[in-house]
């Protein structure tokens, strides 16, 4: 929204600099920034006036001119104009001066003659288009003076408001504002028009079909009219507040709109057939051209004008471009209504068409004093601009009133809400500055009539706000001791979240964060098979539906960094991944993932080590590393079934529940990236590690006697399972035995056979009681060997 | 010569070479030729024989006492080099470490736990909600009417069926109020959606953190102490506030929190658009529609809320101008933190 200074000063006296006019306009809500608007010329730009005129000597076009540009300095110009004369006032552009990016005043040599400057057409200027010759000043304009000092330029106020302030959305609602702020009187003008014409009754007739979508229509008419350019006042107003100028009647119809923030609109009275108004709602596939010429399908929720036979507008909105006034109108129909917000901005969300009008409807217009006010000032306007007479009289179909509220404000309140403490006389100032009636006023409350160009004033609270922001936004004090009332819950997920973070940095990986949005493929290849949910209205259709999964984020990422030549890529993410189920409130699921990816070795190239590729046993190490920071045990991983193609994967059971997966995809994969290495994902559901971690960690005896260590180490066909194997230690070793590790495994045909398979476990025994000897766990390792003999045929190495 | 002589003459020897020596492999040199089995003192050992027997007791005392002097003096020297030799040869310090790859927490998470740090030091815990919402937590309980323009001061994006995308963590209020009493001290992280195009100063996702804070005789003075304190903690306690009017259906009054530009100083930079100021956060006291969505007496309780992004504060703390880098995830960008 645009406002003009001078336009304001019309109503009310405003002493403040535009600056300080502004951030008090911003403090009480009205964002306002100022703005210069009007003509302007480079800089350098100077009157000056020609002493003399001479034929260049060796160029026919060109003249040598004396001009005198203050200070006692005089110039020598050359100039191509033919329309340079003596004792003329011109616009001078100075070296140095700037005409355009790259258009700078120099001194240059014109066929022999060096020329101080340049003598300025208009366009040269950018001030119109005119290169027929130089500008010729009046005479009133000082030598030596800066050319701009002489341009129009208009302050105007840029306002960005919030939607709840429709009566901001014109000068009379931003007057009022500054009345309240800087505490000063206004006045709007009153209104006189002469009706000469005939009695409206006998020209015109109104119908309103449902009265809570259109509560008040009125009409006036004016007849032998004379359609034209506008004069120029009008048509700097409207300028200045960047709206073109079209003719004098649609230009007097935006002025009375941003004067009173009451959109109007006019018809031409003869092309209404029946010469009547007809308010009713669109017939479901009728069709309408608006002014903008789009041909437009209706539904039944258009609330729409119509003549005797057909639509003539959008209410509210648009209107037609068959009853538009064109340069033939002679007779003019004046519509100032009252629309119901809702009806009209359902009806600009199904056309997505959104206007100056519409705009003000949707938030709420006044139905009372500003509706007449607006017919009365746009009547007499296009009266005075545009001639004819004025019909006697005027159609106001309101059947039911709406009234004033009356809203009471406890003093108290003010304190209650606010803490601070606001004079009794000063809140009554700001009410009956703000346009408000004083209906009560006692020593605890005040009651006001909210006049209805404020459908945001309905209760208590919004009396407070009036008060707060015109008086005290900045006086509130800042309190430096708080009591608060301390809640007793304390949440556990966010330090686990950020555990398991700090786990992943301290390993060296590298925390991404991804847009959840993705394209429907990228869910459709999560690894958790959900169901998609989509977007219904997305930016685009790589991101029209919720990632299932983090791996495909994470995938994405290591493309760009791939891209990129970035080496030992190892990242992490938690986020929430979506799930469509069309049983939840929602209809949809979410879940709380961890996504894990590396590719690359397990130390980087370096001169110390060949480094190994990260493989699935890395991940196993580090599933085992959280699982047993959170008191997680019975993890169990089984081969997952149905994994794509180039890819062998492995999921994590918590007890029978699948909480992950660890995937490595080949090289292969990825065959445009041109990788080096494996990548191996890994994705585990949050929610239910935080579910089944341990939450109370209690201290455990710790053993005070030596450890006995024993190895042993087996060859064993192909086929069988570490796993398995270890289950069998883990069962015949005994309360004492501690730990189990594999600390080797090879394949060897020469030495251990064909298919076979050798693994070496080191087993360490530990008693809290008293020192173990020898010979008991002599025993146990016999034990366990025959075990391992008789069910998996293992054989000493 | 006799042999005292000759004794006399090998230490003597022995001592000019010792001085000339330069590395260790001189002394190993040096050491056989003097201390091997068939070095110079073996051989003088080896003589003995040849002695006068009465001499000879005086003699191996004299070729003992030669021996230990000769030993003593090559290890030392010795010791003097092995240090600097294992300098030079054993380890080279100056070849690099381990690479251990610089893993790193991205700087919105950074930053979302440092505020969460900040708020938790004042008293608030931790809530959560869905990102899917329903229309009535979104909008319906935060006194958003349907049909009301207010609904276009954020693009939402609707999901099939009849979720949609929260646009902002506001609704973790109405949830949190619906399952709980007052009082009521809680903050709300978590991603939000906006259907609006993608550009250096928004992206379609990102992080907010909600406030929210009700019992009884609370006022918008203890909602400005409290950002005040929060503002200190995150940005340096010589930082300003600044509170505007502004509009949120669900904080009645609301406001506009500029906070005084902390790159400038307050004296105007690119940053801060020369006003010497940069805009944070939105806040207000709740609004009695809220309260009587979630069953609240709005006569018995106050409150106030607050919304901050953490991407525009976490960029505006770490120089970032172009939101896209933080979802890019090129791992140069994400080692720096
Ligand atoms: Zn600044």
């Amino acid at each position: 929204m645009k406002v003009s200074l001078s336009w304001l000063q019309q109503y009310i006296k405003i002493e403040d600099k535009p600056e300080i006019l502004a951030k008090k306009l911003t403090l009480a809500g009205l964002e306002a920034t100022v703005n210069i608007v009007g003509k302007s010329v480079p800089d350098k730009v100077v009157i000056g006036q020609v002493l003399s005129v001479e034929k260049h000597p060796n160029a026919d076009k060109l003249s040598v001119c004396k001009v005198n540009v203050g200070d006692n300095e005089e110039l020598t110009i050359v100039c191509g104009a033919s329309n340079v004369a003596a004792d003329q006032k011109v616009p001078v552009a100075l070296v140095g001066s700037k005409l355009a990016s790259d258009f700078k005043i120099k001194k240059t040599k014109l066929r022999g003659i060096e020329s101080h400057g340049m003598i300025c057409a208009e366009d040269e200027l950018g001030l119109g288009n005119m290169h027929e010759g130089i500008m010729v000043l009046d005479n009133d304009y000082e030598i030596g003076k800066n050319y701009n000092d002489y341009l129009e330029k208009e302050i105007v106020f840029d306002i960005d408001l919030t939607p709840n302030r429709p009566d901001c959305m014109s000068h009379f609602g931003v007057v009022r504002e500054i009345a309240a702020i800087t505490d000063s009187k206004y006045k709007f003008n009153k209104i006189n028009i002469n009706e000469s014409g005939k009695k409206i009754e006998d020209l015109t007739k109104i119908n309103i079909e449902n009265n809570e979508a259109c509560p008040r229509y009125t009409a006036r008419v004016i007849q032998n009219i004379e359609v034209k350019e506008s004069p120029k006042w009008l048509k700097k107003r409207i300028e200045s507040v960047g709206l073109r100028s079209i003719n004098n009647i649609v230009d007097a119809s935006n002025y009375v709109m941003i004067e009173t923030g009451h959109p109007l609109h006019t018809f031409d009275f003869d092309k209404l057939s029946g010469h009547e108004i007809n308010v009713r709602f669109a017939k479901s596939g009728e069709q309408f051209e608006t002014i903008d010429h789009v041909k437009r399908k209706l539904s039944s929720e258009m609330l729409l004008i119509c003549d005797s036979e057909k639509p003539i507008a959008l209410a509210g909105i648009m209107g037609g471009s068959f009853s538009e006034v064109d340069e033939n109108t002679k007779n003019v129909l004046v519509e100032s209504a009252y629309f119901n917000p809702a009806v009209i901005r359902k009806g600009s969300k199904l056309q997505q068409l959104s206007t100056d009008s519409s705009k003000r409807f949707e938030r709420g217009t006044d139905s009372n004093d500003t509706l007449i006010y607006s017919q009365n000032r746009l009547t007499g306007l296009i009266n005075e601009v545009a001639g004819g007479q004025i019909a006697k009289g005027m159609i106001d179909i309101y059947p039911k009133k709406i009234d004033e509220k009356i809203v009471k404000l406890r003093f108290s309140k003010i304190k209650n809400i606010t803490g601070l403490q606001i004079e009794k006389q000063e809140i009554k100032r700001i009410f009956i500055a703000l346009g408000f009636e004083i209906t009560e006023f006692s020593d605890d409350n005040i009651s006001v009539k909210v006049p209805t160009f404020r459908p945001d004033i309905e209760r208590e609270i919004d009396l407070v706000e009036e008060v707060i922001r015109i008086n005290s936004m900045d006086k509130i004090p800042t309190l430096r001791k708080i009591n608060i009332s301390v809640s007793e819950n304390v949440d556990k997920l966010h330090p686990f979240l950020k555990s398991i973070r700090n786990l992943f940095v301290g390993m060296g990986f590298n925390e991404t964060l991804s847009n959840s949005l993705v394209s429907e493929k990228m869910a459709k290849s999560g690894i958790w098979n959900y169901k998609p949910l989509k977007i219904q209205n997305p930016l685009s259709k790589e991101m029209d539906t919720l990632r299932t999964d983090i791996i495909q984020s994470l995938l994405a990422n290591l493309k760009i960094n791939v891209l990129r030549k970035r080496e030992d890529i190892r990242l992490f993410e938690i986020g929430k991944t979506i799930e469509k189920e069309s049983r939840s409130e929602t209809g949809a699921k979410e879940h709380l993932n961890l996504g894990v990816l590396v590719t690359g070795t397990v130390w980087g190239l370096n001169w110390n080590e060949k480094s190994k590729p990260v493989n699935v046993y890395y991940f196993k190490g580090i599933v085992n590393l959280i699982c047993e920071k959170y008191g997680i045990d019975n993890v169990k991983y089984k081969e997952t079934k149905n994994c794509e193609n180039n890819s062998e994967s492995v999921s994590i059971y918590i007890q029978k529940k699948e909480i992950g997966r660890i995937i490595k995809y080949e090289i292969s994969k990825f065959d445009k990236l041109q990788l080096d290495y494996p990548v191996i994902v890994m994705e585990i559901n949050l929610d239910t590690m935080f579910k089944k971690r341990n939450k109370i960690q209690k201290y455990r005896e710790i053993s005070l006697y030596p450890s006995i260590m024993r190895d042993i180490s087996v060859v064993i066909d192909k086929t069988k399972m570490a796993k398995d194997l270890l289950d069998e230690i883990k069962t015949n070793g005994g309360g004492n035995l501690i730990d189990v590790i594999i600390y080797d495994r090879f394949i060897d045909h020469e030495k251990l056979g064909k298919d076979k398979i050798s693994l070496s476990f080191r087993l360490e025994f530990r008693s809290k009681e008293r020192t173990l000897k020898d010979n008991e766990i002599d025993k146990i390792m016999e034990k366990i060997f025959n075990k391992l003999l008789t069910n998996y045929g293992a054989q000493l190495r | 010569m006799s042999i005292f002589d000759e004794i006399g003459s090998v230490a003597e020897n022995f001592h000019n070479k010792l001085d000339k020596i330069i590395d260790q492999e001189q002394i190993v040199d040096l050491k056989n030729k003097y201390l091997g089995r068939k070095g110079i003192v073996s051989n003088l050992f080896s003589q003995i024989g040849k002695v006068a027997a009465e001499n000879r007791k005086k003699v191996g005392k004299s070729l003992n006492s030669l021996k230990n002097e000769l030993t003593k003096k090559i290890n030392e020297k010795d010791q003097q080099f092995s240090v600097s030799e294992e300098k030079s040869k054993k380890t080279d310090y100056s070849l690099p470490g381990y690479s251990f790859n610089k893993g790193s927490q991205h700087p919105i998470t950074q930053s979302i736990d440092e505020m969460l740090d900040i708020f938790n030091h004042l008293g608030f815990d931790i809530a959560y909600g869905p990102e899917v919402e329903t229309d009535w937590y979104n909008f319906g309980s935060l006194n958003f009417p349907k049909n009301h323009p207010a609904r276009d001061m954020q693009d939402t994006f609707y999901t099939e069926g009849s979720g949609i995308l929260r646009t902002h963590t506001s609704p973790v209020q109405t949830r949190f109020m619906t399952k709980n009493k007052p009082p009521v001290r809680i903050v709300a992280p978590g991603r939000v959606y906006r259907n609006e195009a993608i550009s250096p100063r928004s992206y379609c996702v990102f992080n907010q953190i909600e406030g929210l804070y009700v019992d009884k005789d609370v006022t918008f003075s203890d909602l400005r102490g409290t950002l005040d304190m929060f503002c200190k903690m995150y940005f340096g306690s010589d930082v300003k506030l600044k509170f505007r009017t502004s509009y949120f259906p669900f904080t009645e009054p609301s406001a506009e929190v500029d906070v005084s530009c902390f790159l400038c100083d307050g004296k105007g930079c690119r940053v801060c658009k020369n006003t010497g100021w940069l805009e944070i956060l939105g806040c207000g006291m709740i609004d009695p529609n809220v309260f009587k969505s979630v069953g609240y007496d709005p006569e018995k309780y106050n409150g106030f809320a607050f919304g901050l992004g953490v991407e525009r504060m976490a960029m505006l703390k770490l120089g970032i101008n172009d939101i896209r880098i933080l979802y890019e995830n090129d791992i140069e960008f994400l080692k720096q933190f």
